[in-house]
C-alpha cells in the first residue's frame, strides 16, 4: 500500500518540484498534512475501491489529510475506534449505527455508500428464490444471529416465518453447494461472487427489492468530532466521493488498483472485477446523479427508520446529518 | 523425556520404531486424498496434491503471510512463558501468594479470545500487538502449570542436601527445582507452541493487514478449498516442525532420567482451617481481579462505551431494568454451551490418557500417535471446524468433537510424559519378579502419571472453553461464543463483558474442581506435590 502511495506522490511531488525548482523554490511539502483513519469494515478488497483511489491519486493528500486506511475482519467492530477517536470515520450500516447511539455512542452518518442494502437470499437455478414468498418449506443457512433480519423481510412482504427452516451455519457458499440448505442468507457481493468464480451460477434475491430498507455502509464519525473536525471531515469525505466517481467511470481499473496495492491479501483479479462490478447497483442510482455519490433522501431516511424499527431498533431522522456532504457538493 | 526423545534416544530401536512411524503417515496422506477426491464436489477437503500444486503456485505470498504470524506467533511465545516462569518463581519464592498469583494468572487464561480480541484492539491500535498479546495469552498459563508441578518434582532428600550445607531457599531453587523442573518446562513449551500460533492467528481477525489468519478469512469467504487447505498444512507443518525443535534443544539440555520420587504421605490439614484457608484464598483473588480490572481502566482510560468496569456489569446483572432479560439471554446461551463443553471435555481426557497408556503399552505406535496427534491439535479449527461438521453434522457431535481434539492433545502430551517418569528402580523391582507391561502400568506407570495427568486436566478446562466458544463463534453460530460475538457488533458492550466474566468465572470453578478430586487422588499417590 504505502509503496504503491509513495512512488504515486513522489512523482507527482517531483514534477511539482521540479516546476517550482525553476522559479528558485524547492517546497518540501505543498500542505502542512494533518491525519485521520478511515475505519473499514472489512478485509481490504473491491468494496472500498472508491477509497483506494481516492488515496491512489492523492485526492486526500492534495487537500493536506493523510489518510490511514485501517482493515477491518470478522473480529473487528468498527464502532468503538471511533469512539475513541482512534478512527475519524468509520464504514458502518444504520442497523449497526442504530445498535450503538442506543448504547449512548454519539454517532452521526455523514453519507451512505450503498443505497441499496446488500442482503441477498442467494439459492440455485434449480431450487430458485425469487421472491420472498418462495422462502416457504426452505432451508436457509445463515448465522442465527442474522434472524432478526429474515423476520423484518417476512413482516414486510406477509410471509410467516415459522415456514422457513433456518440452519445456523458459518458465513460460507458450501452449505448451499453441499446440498445442506436450499438458500443462503448473505451479500450480493460475497458468496454469490465466490461460487461465480468457481462457476457456479447463482439466484439472488436483492432484499431492498421488497422493502428491505437498511443504508449500508455508511460513513459515521461522532457529534464531537462534527463540531471540532469539520475540515478534515470534509476533506475525507471529499475525497471519498472523487475516489467513488472515478470507480464507477472504470470498475476493473479500481479492481486492478486493489490488487496492486495490496499484494499480501492474496486478492484474485477476476474476483475483485466481479465484485467491484456487482456493488454498482447498489451504490449508484438515478438519485445519486443528481445529487452526488453519497446522499440521501428524506423518504429513504423514512423507510430506514420503519424497516430499523422492524430489527428493534428506535431512530430519529437526525441520525443522519447532511451538512458535511452538502460541503462537499456545494463546494 | 518426550516421546519423540524416547524414539530417538535408543539408536538401537530407532530404524524399528520409524518405519511403522512412516508407513503410517504414507497412509495418512493416501487416506487425505482420497477423502479429498470422494468429498469433491462438497467443497470442504482439498487433498495432498492439491495443497501442493497451491503451494508451489504461491510460494511468494505464502511465505510472507508465514514469516509476518510466524514472528508474531514467536514474539508472544517468548513473552507468554517468559511471564509464565516469573509468576511461578513469585509463586514458589513467595508460597503465600501462589494461590492468588495462579488465580489470577487462571482468571486471564480464561478471558476468551472473541472478547479479548477487540478489546485489544481498541487498546493498541492498529499493528501487531493485539496479535502478539494474543499468542502469548494462549501460552503462558500452559507452560505455568507444569512448571510449578515440575518445580515440586524433587525428593525431599535433595532439599535435606541443600540444607545440610546451610543453603537457603535460593540455593534450592536453583540447584534442584529449576533442574527438576526442566522436564516439565519442556513439556509446557511443546504444548504451548501450537497455541501461540493459533493465537497469533486469531488475533489477525480483529483487523490485522497480513498473516496466514487473514488469508484464510479470505480463502474460506471465497470458497477457495485449495487455498484454505493450504494455510492449514502450512501451519500444521510449522507446528509440528517447532514441536520437534523444542524436543531436540530439549534432547541436548536435559541427560539425567527424572529423579524417584518416594515421599510419605502428609498428615492432612484439618478440615476447618483447610476450608479457612481456602475462602481466604478465593477472596483474595476476587479482590484482586477487581482490583486489577478496575484499575487498569482507569489508567488506560478508555472509553466508557465499549470499556464496562466492575460496577457497569454488576449494574446490567442485577441493577438495570433489562436486568432479568440478560441474565436470561446469558442463562440459555451458557446451558447451550456446557451441554457441548462437557462431553467433548471428558471425551478429550479418556482420549488423551487412553492413547498415552496404548503407546506405553505399544512403543512402536509412538511415532505416528504422536505426528497425528500434534497435527490434529496444530490444524487451525478455523478451518477443520467445516470438515467435521460435514463428517459429523451440523448437530452437537461436531462441536463435541473439536472440543475433544483441544483437550486431547495436552492430556496425550502430558500422561505419556507421566508414565515415563515411573521410578527406574521401582521398574526394576517389577522386572525382577517378571511382572508384564499390563501390570507395571497399572502398578507404578499409572500411579507416576497421576500429577502430570490432573496438571492436563485443569489446564484443559480453559482450553476446551476457549475451543467451543470459537467454533461457536466461527461455525455454529449457537451459545456463548456466538452471542460475545453478536454482542460486540451490536455495540452490546455490557452483555459482552457481563459474558466475559461469566465465562472466566466458570472457567474458574471448574478448573477448581478438578484440583479438589486431584488433591484428594494426590494425597495418596503424590504428596510431595500438596506441600
Amino acid at each position: 500500500m504505502k509503496n504503491v502511495f509513495s512512488r504515486r506522490s513522489f512523482l507527482s511531488t517531483g514534477a511539482a518540484g521540479l516546476g517550482l525548482g525553476a522559479s528558485g523554490l524547492w517546497p518540501k511539502l505543498a500542505h502542512a498534512q494533518t491525519t485521520a483513519n478511515l475505519q473499514l469494515s472489512w478485509l481490504h478488497s473491491a468494496q472500498f475501491a472508491g477509497s483506494y483511489i481516492a488515496m491512489d491519486r492523492g485526492f486526500w493528500s492534495d487537500a493536506g489529510l493523510e489518510v490511514g486506511l485501517l482493515q477491518g475482519g470478522p473480529n473487528a467492530p468498527v464502532e468503538p475506534p471511533v469512539v475513541s477517536g482512534t478512527a475519524l470515520v468509520g464504514i458502518s450500516a444504520a442497523d449497526y449505527t442504530a445498535a450503538a447511539v442506543e448504547q449512548g455512542a454519539p454517532f452521526k452518518i455523514l453519507g451512505v455508500a450503498m443505497q441499496k442494502n446488500p442482503f441477498v437470499v442467494a439459492s440455485l437455478p434449480d431450487n430458485p428464490v425469487n421472491a420472498p414468498a418462495d422462502l416457504v418449506g426452505k432451508r436457509i443457512g445463515m448465522a442465527l444471529a442474522n434472524t432478526p433480519v429474515l423476520q423484518a423481510l417476512c413482516s414486510l412482504n406477509g410471509v410467516d416465518i415459522n415456514g422457513i427452516e433456518i440452519v445456523p451455519t458459518q458465513y460460507s457458499a458450501q452449505p448451499l453447494l453441499a446440498g445442506e440448505v436450499d438458500c443462503l442468507l448473505c451479500w450480493e457481493t460475497d458468496l454469490p461472487v465466490a461460487m461465480a468464480m468457481q462457476g457456479v451460477e447463482s439466484v439472488t434475491m436483492l432484499m431492498a427489492d421488497h422493502g428491505y430498507a437498511v443504508h449500508s455502509q455508511t460513513y459515521i464519525a461522532t457529534e464531537d468530532s462534527l463540531a471540532t473536525r469539520r475540515a478534515d471531515l470534509v476533506a475525507l469525505m471529499s475525497g471519498e466521493v472523487r475516489g467513488w466517481e472515478a470507480y464507477r467511470e472504470d470498475t476493473a481499473a479500481a479492481a486492478a488498483l486493489t490488487v496492486e496495492m495490496f499484494p499480501d491479501a492474496g486478492l484474485d483479479l477476476a474476483t475483485q472485477e466481479l465484485q467491484a462490478e456487482r456493488q454498482v447497483p447498489l451504490m449508484f442510482s438515478d438519485l445519486t446523479d443528481e445529487n452526488g455519490f453519497g446522499s440521501w433522501t428524506d423518504e429513504a431516511v423514512a423507510a430506514n427508520i420503519e424497516t430499523l424499527a422492524l430489527l428493534g431498533r428506535t431512530v430519529t431522522p437526525d441520525l443522519w446529518d447532511r451538512s458535511i456532504l452538502d460541503e462537499v457538493h456545494g463546494a | 523425556m518426550t516421546a519423540l526423545q524416547a524414539t530417538l534416544s535408543a539408536p538401537g530401536s530407532q530404524a524399528r520404531r520409524s518405519l511403522p512411524a512412516i508407513l503410517g503417515l504414507v497412509g495418512v496422506f493416501l487416506i487425505w486424498e482420497l477423502a479429498a477426491r470422494a468429498f469433491e464436489d462438497a467443497f470442504v477437503l482439498a487433498g495432498p496434491s492439491d495443497v501442493l500444486a497451491y503451494l508451489m503456485a504461491n510460494q511468494a505470498l505464502m511465505g510472507r503471510a508465514l514469516m509476518v504470524t510466524l514472528s508474531n506467533a514467536a514474539i508472544g511465545f517468548v513473552l507468554g512463558n517468559l511471564a509464565a516462569v516469573l509468576l511461578a518463581l513469585i509463586a514458589l519464592l513467595w508460597p503465600r501468594s501462589e494461590s492468588v498469583v495462579t488465580g489470577l494468572a487462571l482468571f486471564v487464561f480464561c478471558l476468551p479470545l472473541v472478547a479479548t480480541g477487540p478489546i485489544l484492539r481498541v487498546f493498541f491500535g492498529p499493528g501487531e500487538w493485539p496479535q502478539i498479546l494474543l499468542a502469548a495469552l494462549a501460552v503462558y498459563y500452559t507452560t505455568l502449570i507444569p512448571l510449578l508441578v515440575g518445580l515440586r518434582a524433587a525428593p525431599a532428600t535433595w532439599f535435606d542436601l541443600v540444607r545440610s550445607y546451610g543453603r537457603g531457599r535460593f540455593a534450592a531453587l536453583f540447584h534442584v527445582r529449576m533442574m527438576a523442573s526442566l522436564p516439565y518446562f519442556v513439556a509446557g513449551l511443546q504444548i504451548a507452541a501450537p497455541a501461540a500460533f493459533l493465537g497469533a492467528m486469531v488475533g489477525e481477525f480483529t483487523g490485522a493487514e497480513r498473516g496466514m489468519g487473514v488469508l484464510t478469512i479470505r480463502a474460506m469467504r471465497a470458497l477457495d478449498v485449495d487455498m484454505t487447505w493450504a494455510l492449514a498444512s502450512v501451519a500444521t507443518a510449522v507446528a509440528i516442525l517447532v514441536y520437534l525443535v523444542i524436543g531436540w534443544l530439549a534432547r541436548l539440555v536435559l541427560s539425567d532420567a527424572p529423579p524417584v520420587i518416594l515421599a510419605a504421605p502428609r498428615a492432612s490439614v484439618s478440615g476447618r482451617a483447610a476450608v479457612w484457608k481456602s475462602t481466604v484464598n478465593i477472596a483474595l483473588t476476587v479482590g484482586v481481579v477487581l482490583g486489577v480490572w478496575w484499575g487498569a481502566l482507569a489508567v488506560l482510560d478508555v472509553s466508557p462505551f465499549f470499556a464496562k468496569g466492575p460496577a457497569d456489569v454488576f449494574d446490567a446483572l442485577f441493577l438495570a431494568p433489562d436486568a432479568a432479560t440478560t441474565r436470561a439471554t446469558l442463562g440459555s446461551a451458557l446451558i447451550d454451551t456446557s451441554v457441548l463443553l462437557l462431553p467433548g471435555y471428558f471425551a478429550g481426557l479418556l482420549a488423551g490418557a487412553g492413547l498415552a497408556m496404548l503407546v506405553v503399552l505399544v512403543p512402536a505406535l509412538t511415532g505416528i500417535a504422536m505426528t497425528l496427534s500434534i497435527a490434529l491439535r496444530s490444524v487451525p479449527i478455523v478451518t477443520t471446524a467445516p470438515l467435521v461438521v460435514l463428517l459429523a453434522g451440523r448437530g452437537a457431535v461436531g462441536t463435541i468433537v473439536l472440543v475433544a481434539v483441544m483437550v486431547f492433545f495436552p492430556t496425550f502430551v502430558a500422561c505419556l510424559h507421566g508414565l515415563r517418569q515411573a521410578p527406574g528402580q521401582v521398574m526394576d523391582v517389577l522386572h525382577s519378579y517378571a511382572a508384564g507391561p499390563i501390570l507395571q502400568l497399572i502398578r507404578v506407570r499409572i500411579p507416576a502419571m497421576l500429577p502430570a495427568f490432573f496438571a492436563a486436566a485443569r489446564m484443559s478446562v480453559p482450553a476446551s472453553v476457549l475451543a467451543v466458544t470459537v467454533v461457536e463463534w466461527l461455525a455454529t453460530g449457537n451459545g456463548i461464543g456466538s452471542l460475545m460475538a453478536v454482542s460486540a457488533s451490536l455495540s452490546d458492550y455490557d452483555m459482552l463483558w457481563s459474558s466475559v466474566v461469566l465465562v472466566s468465572l466458570l472457567s474458574s470453578l471448574g478448573y477448581a474442581a478438578v484440583g479438589a478430586i486431584e488433591s484428594r487422588v494426590l494425597r495418596i499417590y503424590a504428596p510431595e506435590q500438596l506441600a
